[in-house]
């Protein structure tokens, strides 16, 4: 009882000095309403303290909307449920199926009124799921087990995921993904954990997200991107780079700050969060975001420019692609061909080895969308990290050491031989290149520069046609290669220096890992000297070094590597301009300058620091 | 109780759209209405089941059906199996 007392009597002391407060302000201000307004305001900062999230952006540009959680984890909600006895479990497992087949009834009409009929289509097909007669049966038969009526409802969801799983149709292989999707959505609701509405713009947040968590949003709804992991290169976010979605990565456990819904800025550049912001914050952004929109008209007028100092020194600027469709949008941020094809594409999701004939088709789009521009097409990079049904790799310690990417190309001539053929036969529609990645040694270069050989001798034979000239060179992005490129220059016709490997391995830093990201950083000395290494190797031979990392996307580093001699910088292609105006703004002597200064550095973020504060 | 056997002739099989019409007709009638094919029965109102069976072109099926309006439920869903489900 005396508790009781206690607790109904501390809100009306908190409310009191508030009370004397308003009149005060009413005396100083003058008309009443503005005078209301600012106390309310005052009000609600006080009440929802904004709160700040610091991690790394990876894609520039301020962005605010509604935070929308990605791949929640419903582990902890589970602990905490509190189950009725089975025959109550079951009566709610089956109001829940209802319940959530008039919501998606709702979106689908939604939808369709839209005119979204794929997004309507997609929700038809989960409602089913939720209303099949298959499933009830199933989920009470899991209750018996469980006695937990969301946890039956997601293991009942979770074998039907499987059985699809372990069908050879591809096309059923993926409906494991909407098995699991509808799962979860009816534990939400059993859990009272409420379906997020996409009111405007949202900022999707996860630990990890799934790509197709943004590939299924529409990319107008999306403002912004936050992981939890600090990866600048997990598939959401080179998804979130080819849609120049401004987003900040590794913040860790900054993510559990955040719920459905919450009001947020995010400034990919510095990595800052804002979660809540009062209004004084708002306006600071809305500024921000002013500017950006004018940099963003100012960039548009740069598009046809080249990439030149002002006394002449010209770079050529190129796009990392992921499909041949990506080449259009390159093409619109300026873009001289393509540094790097991630071949990867044709080779996921498939149950098969991918065709010569399908390969060729895509390689070719790609090519003939360079208008005449190199299209340099990377083979094959994949690895037991990402295990596919015709590449079998037993189970590795560490798959980014391991069996992968030219290692098993080398090995598997009916995975290399029409994945070669194809290139070579696109090359006819325009100009392409071969690139192998994760090369180490000379030997390895000349067994698959003996493949594409082969490959030639097979065309001609089949009496297809196919380009002679392609180029054939080698992805440096091993500490090995870069060590070696005095010697490998002499045998390759390019070097594509891959920084997010050569910095990973040179450093020992993995890049996913949050907690010691700061670590990787491209200016370290140590980087820095193997990367000048490359590229006066490759000129000292008379071949040509690119980039095509992380790094060629940096203003401050194309600065530094003009200097050391690079011909070609390849990056994601919204980042293009605002290379293009750092390299448009500097002198080629100052350049030299400068890494001159840089290379007497001892520390790799002050060298960091000291490019930043250029002007 | 009544059932006749088909063959699946439309080039995608019973994928998610044709299922989902075959559902949407098959649980227009108060019958039990069933799929057997490849040494399995199935309910034919549960898109599910029939998903998970694999039903590809080329797949002898059997429709069963059994209540009050047995023999019309056959008909129609066989015919619409013949007709390749309005595809093509």
């Amino acid at each position: 009882m005396a508790t009781k007392k206690k607790t109904t009597a501390a809100p009306k002391k908190a409310a009191a000095p508030k009370k004397a407060a308003a009149p005060e302000k009413k005396v100083e201000q003058a008309p009443a309403d503005e005078a209301k307004a600012k106390v309310k305001s005052a009000a609600q900062a006080a009440e929802s303290k904004t709160d700040k999230i610091k991690g790394k952006g990876v894609i520039a540009g301020v962005a605010v909307g509604r935070i929308l959680l990605a791949g929640q984890n419903l582990d902890s909600f589970l602990v905490n449920y509190k189950a009725g006895t089975v025959e109550e479990e079951k009566k709610k497992a089956a109001d829940a199926l209802v319940k959530v087949a008039e919501a998606l009834q709702n979106n689908i009409k939604k939808f369709n009124d839209q005119g979204l009929k794929e997004q309507a289509g997609i929700l038809e097909a989960h409602r089913m799921m939720v209303e099949d007669p298959a499933m009830s049966g199933a989920i009470d038969e899991k209750l018996e087990a469980s006695g937990s009526a969301p946890k039956a409802v997601l293991d009942a969801y979770e074998s039907q995921a499987q059985v699809f799983e372990a069908m050879e149709d591809e096309y059923f292989r993926g409906r494991a993904v909407d098995m699991r999707d509808v799962g979860k959505r009816i534990a939400k609701y059993l859990l009272g954990i409420k379906e997020p509405e996409i009111v405007g713009k949202v900022i999707v947040a996860g630990t990890e997200i799934e790509p197709s968590v943004i590939a299924g949003l529409p990319t107008d709804k999306i403002a912004g991107v936050i992981l939890g992991a600090g990866s600048t290169t997990a598939h959401a976010v080179i998804i979130a780079k080819t849609r120049a979605i401004p987003t900040v990565v590794g913040v860790g456990e900054g993510i559990k700050k955040m719920a459905d819904g919450d009001p947020a800025i995010l400034d990919g550049e510095t990595g800052e969060i804002l979660i809540r912001p009062n209004d004084e914050e708002r306006a600071f952004y809305d500024e921000k975001i002013k500017k950006q929109e004018e940099l963003k008209a100012y960039y548009a007028t740069l598009k046809t420019l080249p990439a030149k100092t002002q006394d002449g020194q010209e770079v050529i600027l190129a796009a990392n692609i992921g499909s041949p469709n990506d080449v259009d949008a390159a093409n619109g941020f300026g873009a001289h061909g393509v540094g790097l094809f991630r071949s990867e594409f044709v080779f996921m999701g498939k149950s098969d080895v991918p065709k010569e004939e399908d390969q060729f088709k895509e390689y070719k789009a790609a090519v003939e969308k360079c208008n005449g521009n190199l299209c340099v097409i990377r083979t094959m990079d994949i690895g037991g990290d990402k295990p596919l049904p015709y590449i079998q790799v037993d189970k590795e310690e560490n798959p980014f050491l391991g069996y992968r990417a030219i290692r098993i190309s080398l090995q598997r001539k009916d995975l290399f031989m029409p994945q070669l053929k194809a290139i070579l036969r696109a090359g006819v529609f325009g100009k392409a290149a071969i690139m192998f990645p994760m090369v180490i040694n000379v030997k390895e270069f000349l067994d698959a520069k003996q493949f594409v050989e082969d490959a030639k001798m097979e065309l001609a034979h089949e009496g297809k046609d196919f380009a002679q000239d392609v180029q054939v060179g080698i992805m440096v992005e091993t500490p090995a290669a870069a060590t070696m490129a005095p010697v490998l220059a002499k045998y390759v016709d390019f070097f594509s220096i891959g920084t997010n490997d050569l910095v990973q391995y040179t450093l020992a830093v993995d890049r996913g890992n949050a907690q010691i990201s700061y670590l990787y950083n491209h200016f370290n000395p140590a980087v820095l000297r193997l990367i000048k290494r490359t590229i006066e190797s490759a000129n000292a031979e008379g071949k040509w070094a690119g980039m095509c990392g992380e790094m060629a996307s940096d203003p401050n580093a194309a600065i530094l590597l003009m200097a050391m001699g690079i011909k070609e910088l390849s990056m994601s292609a919204p980042s293009i301009p605002r290379v293009k105006e750092r390299i448009r703004n500097f002198t080629f002597t100052r350049a030299k300058e400068i890494l001159a200064e840089v290379m007497e550095m001892e520390d790799g973020d002050k060298i960091k620091e000291y490019l930043t504060n250029l002007k | 109780m009544a059932s006749k056997t088909t063959t699946i002739q439309n080039k995608t099989g019973i994928h998610a759209r044709p299922a989902s019409v075959f559902v949407q007709t098959a649980s227009k009638f108060k019958s039990k209405v069933e799929i057997a094919a490849k040494g399995k029965k199935v309910d034919a109102k549960s898109i599910l089941m029939i998903m998970s069976m694999g039903l590809v072109k080329g797949t002898e099926i059997t429709i069963s059906a059994d209540g009050p309006d047995a023999d019309e439920a056959v008909n129609t869903l066989v015919k619409l199996v013949d007709d390749k489900f309005g595809e093509e």
